[in-house]
């Protein structure tokens, strides 16, 4: 293999994710009546948000050689929480704050106090306390979502303020606000990740946690904010999700955390730890929503849309792993 | 040691108070199995069959199976070991509780169905408003309201039903369906919520409004989905009635987007209604009575009592909830339980 061929090769498998996700957009596009049209793919990036938030938060922990399973119900408790203060239906107290506006960076602000106590807490039990962090958000997970339901009693809080309602109905270039707050998130967390002494930490930890402490890294440290990062963006996701939705259910945001690991691995974060990359996990979750978003078009028998569903993602990760042993063969 | 001992006794004290609470139970506890408290409909079944049992005496313990078929099963074993007055069972799973439901009446436990008929097996009393009815009472509606829009009962109607593992609404889908293939000039068009999650429901509706923009009614299998679906609707620049939205199950929510004019018509399980079909009957069903059938007014509602081959079951008829009688307290989505007391069958 020549030099150039070997570094187109090199090029196509750092971004096969990309390459993937614009062959399945083509193949949908051809194939499935009315797919090919701005507004489906605004729809596909609107509808990555919620998703491509939440996994930045998991790809940051898993980056680290961690889990964090709680990221679901920490959404789910943000949105609760926000839903019942600032929606005026169901079990919403509907507070209203003086200037109106005010209401958007104090609901976020209340959001990402919760999810990052929650992360905060995790990290502490996994640091500190030396726990399994699979069984530590494990717990997170349960006891977060009976904390939605133990506070919500079961009900819904709707009728979000509409000062903030607008971040979902404002579109520019026909696409809502809030997917563009997800593309910033992960242009910032890129960035941070790419230039920042935090990031290349995380990487290194992720990657030999005992030699990253003998090279004098503060591991414990870093580690720690790593679930708080985690539970705060986990906490931004659910904010996301609560203006998408107008409010909060107890069940809101269910299943989001196999879609999240999905997406994390498709776009090509080791759950080993210390490989990643967040601009490859958001190509995951937009080819997530793409196959989504197929299947809610192509008028499938309801009862076969969740085995099309897994069967595609297996399809994803299967060309992931196909791109591991080429990858292994050319080192 | 000896302090030891004493803390040791006033803590097992506590204890023993804690789990067999002062307040007298005149005719015994009667246990709820309730298959998920993730919806508005079953957190308010727990309060309101809470509220009518008291009233003619019992006291009641729920159990919550979290959608869990073996978590339901597994409490089933529980409760039966337990010995209570009764167990009403609201299934997860219709034919997998089957078993659970024999073990019980062979150990001399009445069951009883509540809201998720079971007719694989006997039980001893069934309350349902009949989700497969409800399609039917949603298919009445759909045709009305294609008539006043449309002018015939012609047109786009976008189903969102909850997670295709649950009998609950595919139950409704084959009733609706059933109805609706009386007229060819209606196309359905069906997609499941996954995990009844409000999020996915808008994302289908967001969907099928760029590749149907001609949908004419979207109707979802729950009050909450519906939520969802105005949000994508309101997202998408559509005003207030431009396209039809109808649900079931009058959830509180539901009745605030008929009062916001988003939505059009609830069908409305009747909750109240259905829990208090069950209070009138416990006596009997306890005592092993014959309960006789013939009909009954269930909290102002004429309700049909057969005997069905998995016993004897009350039907109470949903109704379309529309902006004329939203506010009618009568709706469990007010939120305002009667106040009479009810009265035991004799």
């Amino acid at each position: 293999m020549s030099p150039r061929q070997r570094r187109v090769l090199e090029l196509v498998l750092d971004n096969l994710v990309w390459f993937m996700l614009l062959a399945v957009l083509a193949i949908f596009s051809a194939l499935i009546p009315n797919y090919f049209q701005p507004g489906i793919f605004a729809n596909i990036v609107e509808q990555s948000s919620v998703l491509g938030v939440m996994s930045i938060g998991l790809a940051l922990v898993v980056i680290s050689g961690h889990i964090d399973l709680s990221v679901e119900s920490v959404a789910a408790l943000s949105a609760m929480v926000i839903g019942i203060l600032f929606a005026s239906s169901g079990i919403g107290l509907g507070l209203t704050l003086t200037p109106g506006w005010l209401v958007v960076p104090v609901s976020l602000l209340l959001g990402l106090l919760v999810g990052g106590a929650i992360g905060a807490l995790n990290g502490f039990l996994v640091v500190k306390v030396k726990m399994n962090a699979f069984i530590v958000t494990l717990a997170s997970f349960i006891w977060v979502r009976g904390l939605v339901v133990a506070v919500s009693g079961g009900r819904s809080a709707q009728n979000l303020a509409d000062e903030v309602r607008w971040l979902a109905i404002q579109r520019v270039l026909g696409i809502p606000i809030t997917a563009y707050i997800a593309i910033l998130c992960f242009i910032g967390f890129s960035f941070m990740m790419a230039t920042t002494r935090f990031g290349r930490h995380l990487l290194l930890i992720g990657g030999n946690q005992a030699a990253a402490f003998r090279a004098g890294i503060k591991v414990d440290k870093v580690l720690i904010i790593a679930f708080v990062l985690a539970g705060s963006v986990a906490a931004l996701a659910g904010w996301l999700l609560a203006i998408r939705t107008s409010g909060a259910t107890a069940n809101l945001g269910a299943g989001m955390l196999f879609n999240a690991f999905a997406a994390v691995v498709i776009g090509g974060v080791s759950l080993k730890g210390g490989v990643g990359s967040l601009p490859g996990v958001y190509a995951g979750v937009l080819l997530l929503s793409s196959i989504n978003t197929a299947i809610n078009l192509m008028g499938l028998p309801a009862h076969y849309t969740q085995v099309i569903h897994g069967l595609l993602v297996l399809a994803a990760v299967l060309l992931d792993t196909f791109k591991q042993t080429i990858r292994k063969r050319l080192a | 040691m000896r302090d030891l001992l004493k803390f040791g006794m006033v803590l097992l004290a506590g204890t023993s108070a804690l789990l067999n609470p002062a307040y007298a139970q005149e005719k015994g506890t009667v246990y709820y199995m309730v298959p998920t408290l993730l919806d508005e409909f079953q957190t308010g079944s727990v309060s309101a069959l809470e509220m009518f049992l008291e009233q003619v005496g019992y006291d009641l313990t729920t159990l919550n199976a979290d959608n869990k078929t073996d978590l339901q099963q597994s409490q089933m074993n529980d409760v039966i070991a337990l010995a209570p007055t009764a167990i009403i069972l609201a299934a997860v799973d219709f034919n997998a509780l089957a078993p659970s439901v024999d073990a019980a009446r062979e150990a001399g436990i009445p069951v009883i169905q509540f809201d998720r008929q079971i007719s694989s097996t006997v039980s001893d009393f069934t309350s349902v408003a009949g989700t497969i009815e409800i399609g039917y009472v949603a298919a009445e509606e759909v045709e009305r309201l294609l008539t006043e829009k449309n002018g015939s009962v012609s047109g786009k109607v976008l189903q969102v039903l909850g997670d295709p593992g649950d009998p609950y609404t595919l139950d409704i889908q084959k009733g609706f369906e059933e109805r609706m293939a009386e007229f060819p000039e209606i196309e359905i068009i069906s997609h499941p919520a996954m995990m009844w999650e409000a999020s996915n429901a808008g994302t289908i509706v967001s969907d099928q409004l760029l590749a149907n923009p001609d949908i004419d009614i979207i109707f979802s299998h729950a009050a909450h989905l519906s939520v969802a679906a105005v949000a994508a609707l309101e997202s998408a620049g559509k005003q207030p009635g431009e396209v039809f939205v109808m649900s079931s199950n009058g959830a509180p929510v539901g009745l605030d987007l008929i009062r916001d004019g988003w939505m059009q018509v609830e069908v409305e399980q009747p909750l109240y209604a259905q829990a208090a079909a069950v209070a009138m009957f416990m006596d009997k069903i306890v005592a092993e009575e014959t309960i006789e059938p013939g009909e009954y007014d269930v909290l102002g509602l004429p309700s049909e009592l057969t005997i069905e081959e998995w016993g004897p079951t009350i039907k109470i008829p949903g109704a379309a909830i529309t902006a004329e009688n939203v506010d009618n307290p009568a709706f469990w989505g007010n939120l305002q339980p009667p106040t009479e007391p009810i009265t035991p069958v004799e």
